[in-house]
């Protein structure tokens, strides 16, 4: 289970996040979890180097691309690992809709369509879609695979 | 304010996409002018716009027009920084909204379509929820429009408002909370809608489109739903509709046989109509995978299992992962429905080469669930088929699948330990052999070299995948492997403690690989072969055996200690401590240990985890107790300020017990090293590495190094006696009177022979009562007494010649003049015990005035041969049971045996006994004992519990009296014994705590986060106290008050201040009992007016018993909730600002309105109202600041 996907900006302001299966009393508790090891551990750091992070059986991946830091947190399957596999497929289709690591004005300029990109990457919990061009194609409503 | 730096999520808002056309934004911008009057003014970063009061808001207001212009004065240099902040209105929620409404209705022109696309869905986005009374234009829209993006739209903000319940986790977005949906009301001239009346109606319209066939149309049906699963699972009525579309579409396309083609997916290719079944394939396995399992379905099952051939990848992974879940259940129904999918050449082995990592993950589990099933007892065939595959993919190219297969073959499959399951993963690992089926090798690995294809044992493929993993770079794959040779280290302590002996790690490897070996006699020409032969020439020390193998990989895991990442670095650690074997030499663990731990950057709450990790490694070897109390030792000394000292308790006192006979000794000599260290020199650098320092160099761990010490007397009191195998009532050698006679020096040698352990332990105790702080010199005094009075002659009587000293004072100027420095007040008797020692001193001072009467007594008749008389032997019984009495009232003691009068009471008590039909056992029911002291001290009616007593084993009693045994040394100390359950469990998935101090240094955390913390920062203390109430934990920089009634569990503070609650945790109850009753109990009576609150023991039963859980803990909670808050249960207060909920789970408050406020929680109250507000809602969270509490 993805437990949350949250994105989050320099000073530790958050973006987006994507929270499930987390009551709502916690939500705060790992915002401020997150950015404080953001804040942390995030400074220096180039572009999509992730770093990892666990606390008891949950596990969060985290890295920064551009102005935009960017952490996914998941439990049982999605152990360090998977949520790299999850995290290089946001930032890729991130990349990908800001055409170059955004900076923060770049990111919120396209807030929508990241939104709509995550949607596609992330649904109620569990991966979905990892191609970029797919992704690409389910945004503009068109299906998965064309003929 | 980060507002100057011109990104804000609010300038999304207010600023047009530079793309814009001017044409556009004009436009765009002209039906929210002419709508005008924004409900809720933009405002600086972090200030949300609902959650402004008013008065602030027109501040922030003309601050901004101020700002504005300001601005306008330097445009001409700024204008190609942030062209469009100046000239642009900002757009507020309800001017977004208007927008959609009225767009809606134009539907059908292209200039709609740009500006719902290019502005307002854009910045709805931003908004964290999205209220339901857009459903009727966003449904309109989704009917009348055919523009592709803007219905991408429409469907992804369908989904959110049927998601949005709040509670799920998936409602709100991040961003900017959405304004209460009561302030747009006015919007809709209906009135306000809910979610209630839109839902089904976006139901019904989603539904309909996922079901419509038309081909041209099946890009939305997928959208539809996808859209329609987002829909809470807890409604039946949806969930039966999901079920019937998702089969339906199945139906359709599930059964039509095709041939999955290599590398089609990428590619363009294919005819159109499989391209749309498989879409449609892909769309209704995803859907299904969010749908809840249904086990017992065999139309689910078979839907599912055959997604596996689908050709959409991601179907596929859908479907393994469903099929996985279904094979824990039923393994046997799932094993069946894949026969024909497991053979070689079948769609399992299909998936071995799918390019998608998840699928292959949940292919691994797959074949793990099913061959290990019972259930399939007597299929082995099939069992070996499955088993097959999970081997073949320990060879996979992703470390995540080669992971995953390791921790199957492992028996880590979830949370639930089984040691049985995790021994025969240890002895698959080291005994089995990968043989590659002869068709994948032909297709698969042609390019693997020859080695690949014979056989090979599986913990060398292991070994040598992990060795490699752990060059990596990435800290994930780091991670990963160094928690992959944890669980490694899990399955060989299980496998070493149940026994399984004839792993023999000296054994070579390639033996058992030989015997697989033998079928292909033609390999004996192989290079391996020779360099095997070659190996065992090198004997058992050849890298070849186990042994050598787990070492070289340990070598490997040693060297990433120098990871720069913490996390890493611990799970490393506990890599370490489970790899660490019971009788290996563990210097360099603890060398390794020990320097990690000087390094700051650790957090707490990882550090608790390791330590956490101890008690497992305990609990799955106890042969390690000592070892492991050598490292928590380097905890408790390296990082005090940081350990959770309830846990450390609970780690010294189960490892007492399981130490054994003969390692108790060493047991308690390594907890009580911590008395040992040498005060904490600040600043000082010497010694970083070494174990025998302590840093605690900050006054924050310095305070908590304070409550270690603590701790560890206690802990010395309660549980001397226990390690030293000393009773009184069960003296090896009972003493004789002779002994009594000597003097104080020759008492200390006889009693350092007699018992080395005990007499360790009282000399550092007695040190403790001199030189601690006051609050140890307190816990000293205690843990004497109780030694005392459980010890046999003559440490009895050394410690009360010591007590006796101690309340004296006077020598304490020549035992240390430490305290003349320290600067507290030393109390008239110098060392301010006086007050504290009288009543204990009382205690033994009548043991032994008993004991004289008893023996002059007995002389008295012995010469006058005469028998004693019933009244007499009344008497002496009556003393006995008095002395008893108030023994108990200061430590456990097993009052069928207990014999304050001394050992020849005995013979005499029994005669009484015997004459009177007294059960010895009927003290064990006396009230002070069963129901604890309080009780005794209250009077309370509650009937004592009727406990077979009667045979009772010595060990059990003595281990009561060390408060070890009874219900089991798990089911103890409540908190931290939770904190060990959970872990143990696997569980906690719950939030992190943050350390304050650095929350306090985040200048925010989201945007109405931010806002919150603001405030917290100034109500940082109260937090503070609110987090040690909770969670006791040491890390809190509380008031020394909380520290004290609310940290040790079962740590019994002395009654000296009992009349001052609100400093001393009124809560200490127990030991307001004892003072009284030392005190003032002799003269005045039980129920003493001293007492300020009425008994706080609601359920006291085995309290008595159970001193090392913090019996205090509960209450010390509500009493000092009452120090902090007038009310005990219920507060009131009253809004001070008018409040707008930013989400669900908050409330709208109007200035002035009356709340009753429930708790508090990180600077949030919960309250109620008194009736509902506008929006119908009548309890949530508001701000503390925004709240007057009466």
């Amino acid at each position: 289970m993805i437990l949350a996907v949250v994105f989050a900006n320099a000073e530790g302001n958050i973006l987006i996040e994507r929270f499930h299966g987390v009551p709502a009393e916690e939500r705060l508790h790992w915002r401020s979890f997150l950015v404080k090891l953001g804040s942390d551990n995030l400074k220096g750091v180039k572009n999509e180097e992730l770093l990892v992070a666990s606390h008891k059986s949950v596990y969060i991946v985290y890295t920064v691309l551009g102005d935009v830091s960017i952490y996914v947190v998941g439990k049982d399957e999605y152990d360090e690992l998977a949520l790299s596999e999850v995290i290089f497929v946001i930032t890729s289709v991130v990349k990908d809709v800001c055409g170059k690591p955004p900076t923060e004005r770049l990111f919120l300029d396209k807030y929508g369509r990241i939104c709509l990109c995550l949607d596609e990457i992330v649904w109620k919990g569990y991966l979905e879609n990892t191609e970029k061009d797919r992704i690409k194609r389910l945004i503009r409503l068109k299906p998965p695979t064309e003929f | 304010m980060a507002d100057s730096s011109g990104t804000t999520l609010m300038d999304l808002i207010t600023a047009d996409p530079t793309k814009a056309s001017s044409t556009a934004s004009t436009s765009s911008a002209a039906p929210s002018s002419a709508t005008a009057a924004p409900a809720a003014q933009p405002t600086a970063l972090g200030k949300p716009a609902g959650e402004k009061k008013s008065k602030r808001a027109t501040f922030m207001q003309i601050q901004s027009d101020t700002l504005t212009v300001a601005k306008a004065a330097l445009a001409p240099v700024r204008t190609n920084i942030m062209p469009q902040r100046q000239k642009k209105k900002p757009v507020s929620y309800s001017q977004l909204a208007r927008s959609i409404h009225e767009l809606a209705a134009t539907s059908d022109q292209k200039n709609s379509h740009r500006q719902l696309v290019r502005h307002v869905f854009p910045k709805l986005a931003v908004y964290n929820s999205v209220d339901p009374s857009l459903a009727p234009s966003l449904l309109m829209l989704n009917q009348q429009c055919e523009d592709r993006n803007v219905l991408r739209y429409v469907y992804y903000y369908l989904a959110r408002i049927l998601s949005d319940t709040g509670a799920q986790g998936v409602g709100t977005g991040g961003g900017i909370p959405t304004p209460n949906w009561d302030a747009l009301a006015d919007i809709d001239a209906v009135g306000g809608v809910t979610r209630a009346d839109v839902v089904p109606r976006i139901v019904e319209q989603l539904s309909a489109e996922a079901k419509n066939a038309d081909v041209e149309f099946h890009a939305r049906r997928l959208q539809a739903l996808k859209a329609l699963t987002s829909a809470p699972s807890n409604s039946s009525e949806i969930l039966s509709r999901l079920y019937e579309i998702v089969f339906g579409i199945l139906e359709k396309v599930g059964d039509a046989q095709q041939k999955r083609k290599k590398g089609i997916l990428g590619a363009k290719g294919g005819d159109k109509e499989s391209i749309i079944r498989s879409n449609l394939q892909y769309s209704a396995l995803s859907a299904l995978r969010r749908l809840p399992l249904d086990p017992g379905n065999p139309a689910f099952l078979h839907r599912a299992v055959q997604g596996i051939s689908f050709a959409d990848p991601v179907a596929v992974r859908h479907s393994l992962e469903i099929v996985s879940e279904l094979a824990a259940m039923d393994p046997y129904a799932v094993a069946m429905a894949l026969v024909n999918h497991v053979q070689p050449g079948g769609a399992l082995q299909d998936v071995l080469h799918l390019h998608d990592v998840l699928a292959r993950v949940a292919l691994a589990r797959l074949c793990y669930t099913i061959s290990r099933a019972r259930a399939l007892d007597e299929r082995p065939d099939i069992r070996s088929q499955f088993n097959s595959v999970l081997y073949q993919l320990l060879l996979d190219p992703s470390e995540r699948v080669c992971f995953e297969a390791i921790l199957c073959v492992l028996g880590k499959y979830d949370n639930t330990e089984r040691t049985e399951e995790r021994a025969a993963g240890w002895y698959r690992l080291t005994r089995e052999i990968l043989k590659l089926p002869e068709a994948s090798s032909k297709e698969g690995s042609k390019d693997k070299s020859q080695k690949t294809k014979r056989p090979q044992p599986l913990l060398k493929l292991v070994m040598r995948r992990l060795e490699s993993s752990f060059r990596s770079f990435s800290r994930p794959v780091l991670h990963a492997a160094a928690r992959v040779v944890q669980e490694m280290g899990k399955s060989r302590a299980a496998a070493f403690s149940l026994g399984l002996q004839d792993i023999d790690e000296g054994a070579h490897v390639n033996t058992y690989a030989e015997a697989a070996d033998l079928h292909d006699s033609d390999e004996t020409a192989h290079p391996e072969s020779i360099r095997r032969t070659s190996s065992i020439s090198n004997g058992t020390g050849g890298r070849d055996t186990i042994g050598g193998l787990l070492d070289s990989l340990l070598e490997v895991v040693r060297t990433t200690v120098a990871c720069e990442c913490v996390y890493v670095r611990g799970m490393v650690i506990k890599a370490l401590i489970w790899m660490q074997g019971p009788y290996d030499s563990f210097d360099e663990l603890e060398s390794i240990i020990a320097s990690e731990l000087s390094d700051p950057a650790w957090p707490a709450g990882l550090l608790n985890d390791i330590l956490l990790t101890l008690h497992a490694r305990f609990k799955a070897s106890p042969d390690m107790a000592v070892t492991l109390l050598e490292i928590a030792r380097i905890f408790a000394t390296k990082v005090p300020g940081k350990v959770d000292a309830d846990v450390l308790q609970l780690l010294w006192k189960t490892c007492l017990v399981g130490a054994g006979p003969d390692g108790k000794h060493k047991a308690l000599e390594a907890v009580t090293i911590v008395l040992d260290l040498p005060p904490p020199q600040p600043g000082s650098m010497l010694g970083l590495t070494s174990v025998d320092r302590v840093s605690a160099s900050d006054p924050k761990s310095a305070l908590a190094l304070q409550k270690l010490v603590q701790a560890a007397v206690w802990f010395l009191g309660e549980n001397a006696n226990y390690a030293a195998s000393e009773y009184a009532w069960e003296s090896a050698t009972p003493p004789g009177t002779a002994l009594m006679m000597l003097d104080a020096d020759k008492m200390v040698a006889a009693a350092s022979s007699r018992n080395p352990t005990l007499a360790g332990a009282l000399t550092r105790l007695q040190r403790c009562a001199f030189s601690g702080s006051w609050e140890i010199r307190i816990i000293a005094a205690q843990a004497l007494t109780t030694m005392a009075i459980r010890s046999g002659e003559p440490f009895r009587l050394q410690i009360y010649e010591f007590l006796h000293t101690l309340a004296q004072g006077g020598l304490q100027s020549q035992f240390s003049d430490m305290h003349l420095s320290n600067g507290e007040d030393q109390g008239a008797s110098g060392t301010g015990l006086g007050v504290l020692l009288s009543p204990m001193i009382k205690v033994l001072d009548e043991m032994y005035r008993g004991q004289d009467d008893l023996i002059k007594e007995i002389r008295n008749h012995d010469n006058a041969k005469k028998e004693w008389t019933d009244d007499e032997l009344k008497t002496l019984y009556e003393t006995h049971e008095r002395l008893l009495d108030l023994v108990s009232l200061f430590c456990y003691v097993p009052r069928a045996k207990y014999l304050p009068l001394g050992p020849i009471s005995a013979k005499l008590i029994d005669i009484y006994r015997t004459r009177h039909n007294i059960s010895a056992s009927t003290g064990l029911s006396d009230p002070a004992v069963a129901t604890g002291i309080s009780d005794l001290i209250y009077e309370s009616t509650k009937p004592a519990p009727s406990e077979p007593v009667d045979s009772l084993d010595d060990d059990l009693v003595n281990a009561w009296a060390a408060n070890l045994g009874d219900d089991g040394l798990w089911g103890n100390n409540a908190p931290a014994m939770n904190r060990v359950n959970e872990f143990l469990a696997g569980a906690g998935t719950d939030a992190p705590e943050v350390d304050e101090e650095n929350v306090i240094s985040r200048p925010s955390v989201s945007y109405d986060d931010l806002w919150a913390k603001t405030l917290l920062e100034s109500e940082e203390v109260e937090e503070d106290d609110a987090k040690s109430l909770g969670s006791s934990s040491p890390d809190s920089t509380g008031s020394v008050e909380t520290s004290i009634s609310s940290h040790f569990g079962g740590m019994n503070y002395p009654s000296l201040f009992s009349s001052k609650p609100s400093t001393y945790g009124s809560s200490q109850t127990r030991d307001k009992a004892q003072s009284n009753w030392g005190g003032s109990s002799l003269s005045g009576g039980l129920g003493s007016p001293i007492r300020e609150e009425p008994p706080p023991y609601s359920s006291p039963i085995m309290k008595r018993f159970e001193s090392f859980e913090n019996p205090l803990a509960s209450q010390s909670f509500e009493s000092r909730d009452d120090d902090q808050v007038s009310s005990a249960s219920v507060r009131y207060g009253s809004a001070l600002y008018d409040f707008t909920a930013g989400g669900d789970d908050e409330l709208s408050l109007t200035a002035g309105e009356e709340v009753e406020i429930e708790d508090e929680v990180d600077g949030w109250f919960y309250v109620k109202k008194k009736r509902p507000g506008r929006d119908g809602k009548m309890a949530g969270l508001v701000p503390v600041l925004y709240v007057s509490q009466s």
